[in-house]
């Protein structure tokens, strides 16, 4: 988790991942930020997020993003 | 029928009425009525175009669902393979989703734009020296057409990722896909916001009533007393720019700005109120646009159901597709982590718009007009960086009026600067309207004669700026964040009374009693 921590912090320096429980449906991610973030998260933990996956409840926190990667990691 | 004529308003109020009067588990039925009932008005035979997508569209939605169905049933099988499984069903349900929807668009496309590809081939063939050409088909658009293509299109994509399950009652999908306020110009309503409202069977509400009322009123003074009052002005100098000087083919693209917002935000208004009298909420498609900041802003204001579709159903498959991944890849390696990381949005970005100006129409000049916002909307992302940096040791912050003010128009200046290609007849003519407008700006002076120049008396001018004044006025109050519509509500019943009859007085005198005044068909009717 805290590697992730650090990715997502890292692509997108101004949003608090620790706290922030709606990110995508506040808006706090826009739709560069996700393609961006899922860029990342595709290369470095060599998984496959599809454009099916980008369901808001799979991107709204730091946890519900690490659900996602661990889901697709595991198939 | 017009949405502002008196026919429409006539049809509405029996609608409503038969609407409420019946049980409330048959009043979708009344919806789905009126709605054939509108359709058929138009064209028969549209609304038999209409019906083999309804058609088609419902098919593929149950067999989508049946899929998922026995994929799961597959699944649950002792020793099964999960990977293969899973395969094998998603590559027969993307098989049957690319099928239809390369039918639905590919109609789209062959009703739209036949007649430019032919009249494209017989000037190839006429410069070859062929003694032949092909003669226009003449196609009549069907009424809505884009819309629920479009509608319908989201929809099997949301049960193809087993993000919705397909209506099962025919009647009711129908219902959603020819609901009859969203046929004229949208917005394009997402299934699981729309279709639950159009089921339940609404029970009457008073506010909805009023707040219908309002909404309509509201749209079609935009339409009456600044839309169509500039339609003139602006065909005028668009049809004839190189009569007038420089100033005056930007004051033309700028009042067709004002024109576009005016007639499209206006006309939503309409049907949106239309669709508020049954209790049925469609979605905001316009949020004061020219008050953005930036392109990328403008266009999460403008069109937002468009937009919003666009983002869900092309912008994210694209940029999370293999081919443009590996095309990341090689431009981070090449070019370094900022830009490489930016190269797969900024290509998405440029396709999506391409995709939206080839939808306003078939010439070059919407491909230009694409290619014009997608290249901002790129250029913006790529130096959205840097210029933050400037900014930051320039200390230009945001919260300073002068600086959001500037930020504002420069972003009307680019919006201008790409309504010349909307526009514009050609990309030839748009391209010599800019060439004019640069060159030849100041030419034969800048006095007051230039405003009433091309077709606009005084008077017209005191009236439109009286009408954009209140416009102005309210958006920069909304903009602030002033509830004007709870400001109302709190109003005693005679103010409240007082402002509605005199809104209605004013548009029937000015539009049901004026025998000068003739509607205008609104822009994006059709498209």
């Amino acid at each position: 988790m805290d590697e992730l921590l650090n990715l997502l912090s890292e692509n997108c320096p101004d949003i608090d991942f620790e706290t922030e429980t709606s990110l995508v449906d506040d808006g706090v991610l826009t739709s560069l930020d996700l393609v961006m973030l899922v860029g990342e998260l595709n290369d470095v933990y060599d998984i496959e997020i599809t454009a099916d996956d980008l369901l808001p409840e799979n991107f709204n926190s730091a946890d519900a993003i690490f659900a996602l990667v661990q889901r697709l990691r595991e198939q | 029928m017009s949405i502002n004529s008196a026919a429409f308003l006539l049809f509405l109020a029996v609608s409503a009425a038969v609407y409420y009067a019946v049980p409330r588990q048959h009043r979708y039925l009344v919806l789905l009525a009126a709605s054939v009932y509108f359709y058929l008005a138009y064209s028969v035979r549209a609304a038999g175009y209409l019906l083999v997508t309804i058609v088609l569209t419902y098919g593929c939605a149950r067999l989508l669902g049946a899929s998922h169905r026995r994929e799961k049933v597959a699944l649950a099988a002792e020793g099964a393979d999960r990977k293969t499984v899973k395969r094998r069903f998603k590559s027969r349900r993307r098989g049957l989703l690319a099928g239809v929807l390369v039918v639905n668009f590919a109609t789209l496309a062959l009703f739209k734009y036949l007649d430019a590809w032919l009249g494209g081939v017989n000037g190839l063939l006429a410069l070859a020296g062929v003694g032949f050409s092909f003669r226009p088909l003449e196609l009549l658009l069907p009424m809505g057409i884009s819309f629920y293509i479009f509608q319908t299109s989201g929809y099997l994509i949301d049960v193809y990722r087993g993000r919705q399950q397909p209506e099962k009652n025919f009647l009711k999908y129908a219902l959603f896909a020819c609901y009859f306020p969203q046929m004229i110009q949208g917005p394009i309503n997402r299934y699981d916001k729309l279709h639950p409202q159009l089921i339940c069977g609404n029970d009457f509400d008073a506010d909805n009533l009023r707040r219908g009322i309002e909404l309509m009123i509201w749209g079609m003074l935009k339409k009456v007393f600044l839309a169509d009052p500039l339609a003139g002005a602006v065909a005028e100098i668009y049809t004839n720019y190189m009569e007038y000087p420089g100033a005056a083919v930007f004051l033309g693209a700028a009042l067709y700005c004002v024109q576009l917002y005016c007639d499209f935000s206006g006309g939503t208004d309409l049907v949106r109120g239309a669709s508020q009298l049954f209790g049925v909420e469609m979605g905001e498609n316009f949020r004061r646009p020219y008050f953005a900041r930036s392109v990328d802003e403008f266009w999460r204001r403008w069109h937002i159901s468009l937009g919003e579709w666009m983002k869900d159903y092309l912008f994210y498959p694209l940029a999370l597709s293999g081919p443009l991944g590996r095309v990341g890849k090689a431009a981070r390696k090449r070019f370094g982590a900022y830009i490489g990381k930016l190269t797969v949005p900024c290509i998405a970005t440029v396709v999506v718009f391409l995709v939206v100006g080839l939808w306003q129409g078939p010439g070059w000049s919407n491909i230009a007009y694409g290619l014009w916002n997608g290249t901002l909307m790129s250029l913006s992302m790529l130096c959205q960086k840097p210029i933050g940096r400037v900014n930051e040791r320039l200390g230009l912050s945001e919260e300073k009026g002068w600086f959001r003010a500037f930020q504002i128009a420069r972003t009307c200046l680019l919006v201008i600067i790409g309504r010349y290609f909307s526009r514009g007849e050609s990309l030839y003519d748009a391209l010599r309207m800019l060439w004019r407008t640069v060159r030849c700006f100041g030419q034969g002076g800048l006095g007051l004669s230039l405003f009433t120049s091309f077709g606009l008396t005084g008077l017209d001018w005191v009236k439109l700026l009286l009408a954009g004044g209140v416009l102005l006025l309210v958006s920069f109050l909304q903009e602030r964040g002033v509830p004007l519509e709870k400001n109302l509500r709190q109003k005693s019943w005679g103010v409240q009374f007082v402002l509605l009859f005199a809104a209605v007085l004013l548009l029937v005198v000015c539009v049901y009693l004026n025998t000068d005044y003739t509607a205008i068909m609104y822009v994006y009717e059709n498209v």
